[in-house]
Parts: structure tokens; C-alpha cells; sequence
């Protein structure tokens, strides 16, 4: 099952944060492959939705870019700001609030024993 | 693993910008992406141009400028957090302000102005107008727009004429009238035009209409209608007439009783009595174009009104001129230990309208006829 993006939409900055916060600096190609590795391909980052949220997230301050050149191109590498660290951790703990919060509202019963 | 060429590296970049990216930070990122897909998936002699056009659909759902258009959006929404996060701290400052310089006011504790001109000021010139571009960015219609630039509009001069009018700063009646004429004969219609229409706005749209117009009805009920205007002017004129006539018997009576009957005893009390008379014809020719009023002042429409004289008299020379002497003679003369010293308080008043000046001159020559009479 390949998740919808209206799922991923709204967990997409704290995907990347918390990528970041492991890896420390990483370019576009390799989240999205990183991503697809972790999730064994459910979920697929796509560029249209990548893109503009790193962008979004540099403005904000919470991540730091530095470019490399790759013979022609130019390779943008982020990383998490010390603003940006603090995010991250917020971002899951809300997120993981969120979870219990919609298995509660789902009355989903989790298969953990 | 395909091997890319500057050549196709820069056909990619072409193609990139071709397709409407703009941001140069967005195209480097998406140049670098393509060519990391197409050397990771592409065999070694695969065909380059196919892949790349197959592998660009997946970007988008219509068109690869989407990608610019959200970053856009998304870096917008940035601001607007930024935005209402100003807004509402400039709001909670001002009304604080304000609030803290009306207590202030009333303990009579300095401060109080400064206070109260800078929460308006910040009302008028950062909340609302912050609220106004918010408010615009989240309304889609025209006529909506339109209808917020219009009611903040209507706020700004609102409150600025308010602040004017306690500050004594010229323009205030001018910018309170704009507000009240645009909120009833502009705004108003066009709101009611706009909500009663869709059923969804239709009860809102009566009850915040109803609301707006008992407000603008409560503050036209704070002010003169134009016929007591007219009523207050005429006792205003006849109070001024009949104590000019006193003033006038009473200058007789004593030069009748003197024995050097044209002559001051005291020649500094004859000096005020003539300049208040002068400056007196000065302010009753400025407000009616004559002389001097007589009774048949209603007969001939010539009645005295509220007409701030402060100012004209300032920017008259040699009536300037006048008040000033007048000032330093009655200081002089009331150091002189006179029986009944003059009591000057129009001096001192930050406003002087036609009324209090008359009345103020008068008094004036009344104190000293009254200690020319003691002599």
C-alpha cells in the first residue's frame, strides 16, 4: 500500500526534520530515496511536494543549506539549524500525540500484543 | 549507471526554466534531482531523451511551474504567520496604551497624552492597516476586497479624527465627517448590496448592518443638530449685545461723575480698555463682516458663532501685535496692587473661540472701569 499524499502532506516537515536531525546533512534525491528505503517504498516522496517545503523551511530558519558543485551542476545539501533541532523534537512529540489521539478517535486496535 | 554530458545537463537546465521556474535555487535543486534519477536509473546506452521526458511527468500533476507556484504559496504563508503575529501585538499594545493614558488622564498624571496619541497612532497606522492585507489575502471576490479597504478605511479616518478633535489639531471635523459620509453613503450600501444577496451572509450581514448604523446613530446623537446651533448662537449673540450695552453705560456713567471727564486717572487702565476694544471689533468683523452688532443683529442674520479665533489672531500682525501688548500691560498693571486685579484666562486658553474672546475682553474692561470708579 502506497500512502495517499494528503497523508503525507501534513507529516512531510517532520519527515525531513527528523532525517536531517539523524543524517545531518542530506540533498533532495537522497531524503526521498532515504524515505523510500525506511518505508520499503509505502511512502514515496514526490518532488512537486518536496521541493517548495525545503524551500519553505530554509526561509523559516530551521534548515541551513550549503551548495557543492558536481562537475556542472550544483548540489544543495540542508541541514538542521540549532533553531531548527528544537523543531524537530517538538515536531514529534506532537506528532506522536497526534497518533494516540487519532487511534482513540479511530478506535483502532494496534496489533502490538 | 548512464553517464551524463555537460551538453545534457545543460538541455535539462533549458528545459527547466523553459517550463516556468523562475527561482534560481529551485532549479539547480530540480537540474540535480533529474540528473541523480537518470543516472541511477538509466542503463548506460538507454535512450536519454525518452527517459528524461517520462521521467519529468512525475513531478507534477499539469505542469512543472506547480513546484514554483507552491514554494511560492508556502513562503507567503510564512509571512502571513509573521503578519498576524504583528497584528495582534500591535493590537494588545495600543488598546493597552490607550486604556493605560485614559486612566492616566483621569488621575490627571502626566503621560497621559503621549500614551493615548501613540496607541491611536498605532491603532490607525499598523493594526488596522495589517488587518486590512490579511483580511484581503483570505478573501477570494472582488467585491469583497473592496469592502474591506472600505470599512478600514472608514476606522482610520474614524479614529484619527477623534484623535485630532482631543488634540486640538486642525482637520479633525473634516476627517470624522469623510469617516461618517464613507461609512453610510459608501460602505454601508455597498455591504448590504453585497451580503443580502447570498443567503449564507443574509442574517449576518443585517445584524452587523443594524449594528453599524445604530454606532454612527448614537455618535450623530452626541452632536448639535444645526437648528440648536442656530438657537445657542442667537443667546450667545444676545448675551454678547446686552453686556457690550452694560459696558458701554457704565464707561459713561463714570465719565460723567469725573471731573476731567476725558482724561483716565490711570493712563495704562485707558490704554487696555481701547486695545480690547480694538481686538473686540477685530473678532466681531471676522465672524459677521461688520463692525459691531447692534439688537437687530437676528433681523440682519449677524450672529456670533464658534469660530476658533486663536489662530486668526496669531496670523494677524498687527492684531498679533495687540494681544501681545495687551498681555504685558495687564501684567504690569495688575502688579500695581490694584483693588480688582484682571483676571486673564484667556491667555492661558489652548483654544479661544468667538464667544469666550468677547466675553473674556469685556471682563477685562469691566475690571478696570471697576478700579477707575475706586480712585
Amino acid at each position: 500500500m502506497i500512502y495517499s499524499s494528503e497523508l503525507i502532506k501534513g507529516t512531510l516537515k517532520t519527515i525531513i526534520m527528523k532525517l536531517l536531525d539523524d543524517n545531518g546533512r542530506m540533498y533532495g534525491y537522497e531524503i526521498t530515496q532515504r524515505v523510500k528505503e525506511l518505508t520499503a517504498g509505502k511512502i514515496q516522496l514526490t518532488e512537486g511536494a518536496l521541493y517548495p517545503t525545503l524551500h519553505a523551511l530554509e526561509a523559516e530558519g530551521i534548515l541551513t543549506t550549503e551548495t557543492e558543485y558536481i562537475g556542472k551542476r550544483v548540489r544543495k545539501y540542508y541541514t538542521l539549524s540549532k533553531q531548527g533541532k528544537a523543531k524537530s523534537a517538538e515536531k514529534i512529540n506532537e506528532f506522536a500525540d497526534f497518533l494516540n489521539t487519532m487511534k482513540f478517535l479511530l478506535d483502532i486496535k494496534t496489533d502490538i500484543a | 549507471m548512464y553517464q551524463l554530458s555537460d551538453q545534457q545537463i545543460t538541455f535539462i537546465l533549458d528545459d527547466i526554466r523553459r517550463n516556468g521556474i523562475e527561482l534560481e535555487d529551485l532549479q539547480l535543486n530540480l537540474l540535480d534531482h533529474i540528473c541523480c534519477i537518470i543516472e541511477q536509473e538509466l542503463e548506460e546506452n538507454g535512450d536519454f531523451e525518452h527517459f528524461y521526458r517520462k521521467t519529468i511527468t512525475r513531478f507534477y500533476k499539469n505542469e512543472l511551474g506547480e513546484i514554483e507556484e507552491e514554494a511560492n504559496y508556502l513562503l507567503q504563508f510564512k509571512h502571513y504567520y509573521a503578519m498576524k503575529k504583528t497584528m495582534l501585538v500591535s493590537g494588545v499594545t495600543s488598546v493597552s496604551m490607550l486604556s493605560f493614558g485614559l486612566i492616566l488622564k483621569f488621575l490627571h498624571m502626566p503621560g497621559a497624552a503621549v500614551l493615548m496619541v501613540l496607541g491611536i497612532a498605532l491603532f490607525s497606522f499598523l493594526f488596522l492597516p495589517l488587518m486590512m492585507v490579511l483580511k484581503l489575502k483570505e478573501k477570494t471576490e472582488r467585491t469583497d476586497k473592496l469592502l474591506v479597504v472600505l470599512a478600514v478605511f472608514s476606522a482610520i479616518t474614524m479614529t484619527l479624527g477623534i484623535l485630532f478633535k482631543v488634540m486640538f489639531w486642525p482637520g479633525a471635523n473634516m476627517l470624522s465627517i469623510v469617516a461618517l459620509l464613507n461609512l453610510l453613503f459608501v460602505f454601508l450600501p455597498f455591504y448590504f448590496y453585497n451580503g443580502l444577496r447570498k443567503p449564507e451572509t443574509k442574517t449576518n450581514t443585517a445584524i452587523s448592518g443594524m449594528l453599524i448604523l445604530t454606532g454612527c446613530g448614537l455618535i450623530l446623537t452626541l452632536l448639535r443638530a444645526p437648528h440648536s446651533s442656530r438657537a445657542m448662537a442667537v443667546v450667545d449673540t444676545k448675551n454678547y449685545v446686552q453686556d457690550e450695552q452694560l459696558l458701554n453705560k457704565e464707561y459713561q456713567l463714570i465719565k460723567q461723575s469725573s471731573p476731567t471727564a476725558q482724561a483716565w486717572k490711570d493712563p495704562a487702565a485707558g490704554k487696555i480698555y481701547k486695545l480690547c476694544a480694538d481686538i473686540k471689533q477685530y473678532v466681531v468683523h471676522l465672524e459677521t463682516g461688520v463692525n459691531s452688532i447692534g439688537d437687530d443683529f437676528e433681523a440682519q442674520g449677524l450672529t456670533i458663532g464658534e469660530t476658533r479665533v486663536d489662530h486668526y489672531i496669531g496670523e494677524t500682525p498687527d492684531v498679533a501685535q495687540n494681544w501681545e501688548a495687551l498681555q504685558t500691560l495687564i501684567n504690569e498693571y495688575n502688579k500695581r496692587n490694584v483693588s480688582t486685579s484682571i483676571s486673564s484666562t484667556i491667555f492661558d486658553a489652548r483654544e479661544v473661540r468667538t464667544k469666550e474672546a468677547l466675553h473674556g475682553l469685556i471682563r477685562i474692561q469691566r475690571a478696570v472701569l471697576a478700579n477707575e470708579m475706586g480712585r
